[in-house]
């Protein structure tokens, strides 16, 4: 149920990691999901793919790896240099 | 296209976790051992805060955190029972309480004043046990009426916590309920739990759990 807040802390981390430049070219961010992290990832798929697809992003995708235990990570950012900015 | 990858192991709750640290550390300078208080909605954590604070009120200065989703009703009840402060999180939707929050809300409490803080999560078995809020212990409490299974339904917030609260004894005539099963499926998820038996109507097991809390306030490292 937590889905959206884990999915704005994400978006956070991305933030804080990437310059005001950088955002829009963001394609994809990696994440490992644990089995036992208290997550349900069609759940958190969703919430992801909502916030990635608004500003500052533009279109970024969620790539969720399951695994076993309670790891929940974001494990990394692909970003295009030269996409263009409309 | 020029795709460039950036390589991270960034843990999604760590900065929650930094910051349950810090509120941790200040709870603990200042001496004042805290309880995060979770169960499914209904359970009887405000009723169960509301007869502490009543009959404490006199020995222990008690602070009380509160969370809901919507309104201020929890916070109004329990300070009805105390001249000190309760303090309000309106999360607006989030299904938990998260450190930042508590952070906040210790922003208005004197903690050089407090003996015991009490923080009322917002009444969900899943998600408040994701979020450290700096809390020593969390306390989960269930119901007679809930069924005997919690326990094994919800492990994680079981296995999280060192204290649980059966509730509402009073109604065990009333519903099919095996305590000792109850207890077991607990045990099972959770070896060192230790348990206490309530009814905030009838005051049966009061004594025992007013007990606990004296100790705990006058051994806060013990916690
Ligand atoms: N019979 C009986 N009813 C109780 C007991 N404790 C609580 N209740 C009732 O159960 C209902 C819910 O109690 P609360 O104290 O509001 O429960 P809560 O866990 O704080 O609920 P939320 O904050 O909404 O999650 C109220 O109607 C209480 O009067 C008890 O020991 N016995
Ligand atoms: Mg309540």
């Amino acid at each position: 149920m937590h889905e959206m807040s884990v999915a704005m802390e994400v978006c956070r981390l991305a933030e804080e990691r990437l310059s005001p430049a950088e955002l829009p070219q963001l394609i994809t961010v990696g994440l490992d999901v644990g089995d036992d992290s208290g997550l349900e990832p069609d759940n958190l798929l969703f919430c992801l793919e909502a916030l990635l697809a608004a500003p500052p992003f533009r279109n970024a995708r969620p790539d969720l790896t399951r695994c076993p235990g309670d790891v929940l990570r974001v494990t990394y950012l692909e970003l295009d240099d030269d996409r263009p900015d409309d | 296209m020029t795709v460039r990858t950036i390589e991270l192991r960034e843990p999604v709750m760590a900065r929650n976790n930094e910051i349950a640290e810090t509120v941790r550390a200040r709870l603990a300078a200042a001496g004042v051992p805290a309880l995060n208080f979770v169960s499914s909605p209904g359970s009887g954590k405000t009723l169960l805060l509301e007869r502490t604070l009543a009959a404490l009120g006199d020995e222990l200065r008690m602070a009380v955190v509160t969370g809901d989703v919507q309104t201020q009703n929890d916070a109004d009840r329990l300070a009805r029972h105390t001249t000190r402060l309760v303090q309000a999180v309106v999360t607006g939707g989030a299904c938990h309480l998260d450190a930042k929050q508590v952070d906040t809300a210790l922003e208005a409490i004197d903690l050089a004043a407090t003996d015991l803080l009490f923080v009322e999560n917002v009444g969900n078995l899943v998600c408040p046990a994701s979020w450290d809020l700096g809390e020593d212990a969390k306390v989960v409490l269930f119901s007679v009426t809930e069924g005997e299974d919690k326990p094994l339904k919800y492990p994680k917030v079981f296995r999280q916590a060192r204290y649980a609260v059966l509730t509402k004894t009073d109604l065990l005539p009333y519903v099919p309920f095996n305590v000792e099963q109850a207890l077991g499926f607990a045990r099972e998820v959770n070896p060192d739990l230790q348990f206490f038996r309530t009814s905030a109507l009838t005051g049966e097991g009061l004594d025992e759990w007013f007990n606990f809390l004296r100790q705990l306030a006058r051994r806060p490292a013990s916690v």
